[in-house]
């Protein structure tokens, strides 16, 4: 795969940061058409943008012949949006809490820290294929 | 994410604007602060009106360049920070870090007050 493939509610990209953009291009218009408040989109766009980034760069190591898809779908009131990549995903509790002084200035280590307080639920599935993080957030 | 700069008072005033997310964009911000510190010009105002929001990328380039001005000498504030980037700066505690001002004229007269 060279570029990124839409079908329906699921966009699938090379596993690349240079694709971020074409993920929140495709999950902001989404998220418009349902028409969400411009403040949400943002909280659930640096969501995505956190998980894309953590897809590409430890789920799939930085393998580009790998892809990372993600999909996104709304269910009484809530959105719900999963991302999946082909590695073997991560133990949360490995992730120095990026709060603590001693981690305070460290340039890494914020993303899923941001995703849990932005999000109502996240939720981590492994398979044999790879790992999926699934996020939701009600839109009222 | 675009980035223009200009230098007003002798200090040098970053401007990105748009989504600071990661990936060649990023790349940007992140090469121009270094640039800068390498020069020598090491008093920074990065001027975030006109960033729609960032995630941890964008919050690890404005922490790194902080703390590698501190370590040489030099200062980075923070001017025009808006309501989503404050809260971010909050939930990760890095609001205590920066110093942030609401205009960058006040930004850059601050450094005269050191």
């Amino acid at each position: 795969m060279d570029k990124p493939v839409i079908k329906g509610n699921t966009i699938t990209v090379p596993s690349k940061l240079d694709h971020l953009a074409d993920v929140d291009l495709f999950i902001e218009g989404i998220l418009r058409g349902y028409g969400t408040d411009e403040s949400l989109i943002a909280d659930i766009a640096i969501s995505v943008s956190e998980l894309v980034n953590n897809a590409v760069s430890h789920g799939n190591q930085g393998e580009s012949d790998k892809i990372v898809s993600v999909s996104i779908e709304k269910t009484n009131g809530s959105v719900s949006i999963a991302v999946t990549d082909e590695g073997g995903g991560f133990n949360p509790g490995e992730i120095a809490n990026p709060v603590a002084d001693e981690n305070l200035l460290k340039d890494v280590g914020r993303g899923i820290f941001i995703v849990n307080s932005l999000m109502d639920t996240v939720e981590t599935k492994k398979s044999d294929k790879g790992t999926t993080v699934v996020i939701t957030k009600s839109l009222q | 994410m675009k980035l223009s700069d200009r230098t007003q008072d002798g200090i040098v005033v970053l401007s990105p604007s748009g989504k600071i997310m990661g990936g060649p964009d990023a790349s940007l911000l992140n090469d121009k602060l270094h640039q800068c510190i390498e020069s020598d010009q090491k008093k920074i105002v990065v001027d975030l009106a006109g960033v729609e929001w960032m995630n941890s990328t964008g919050l690890g380039i404005l922490i790194s360049s902080y703390t590698t001005l501190r370590n040489n000498g030099g200062e980075l504030k923070l001017a025009n920070v808006t309501d989503k980037i404050h809260s971010l700066l909050v939930i990760t505690k890095l609001v205590s870090v920066f110093e942030a001002h609401d205009s960058v004229d006040e930004a850059v007269g601050a450094f005269g007050q050191g």
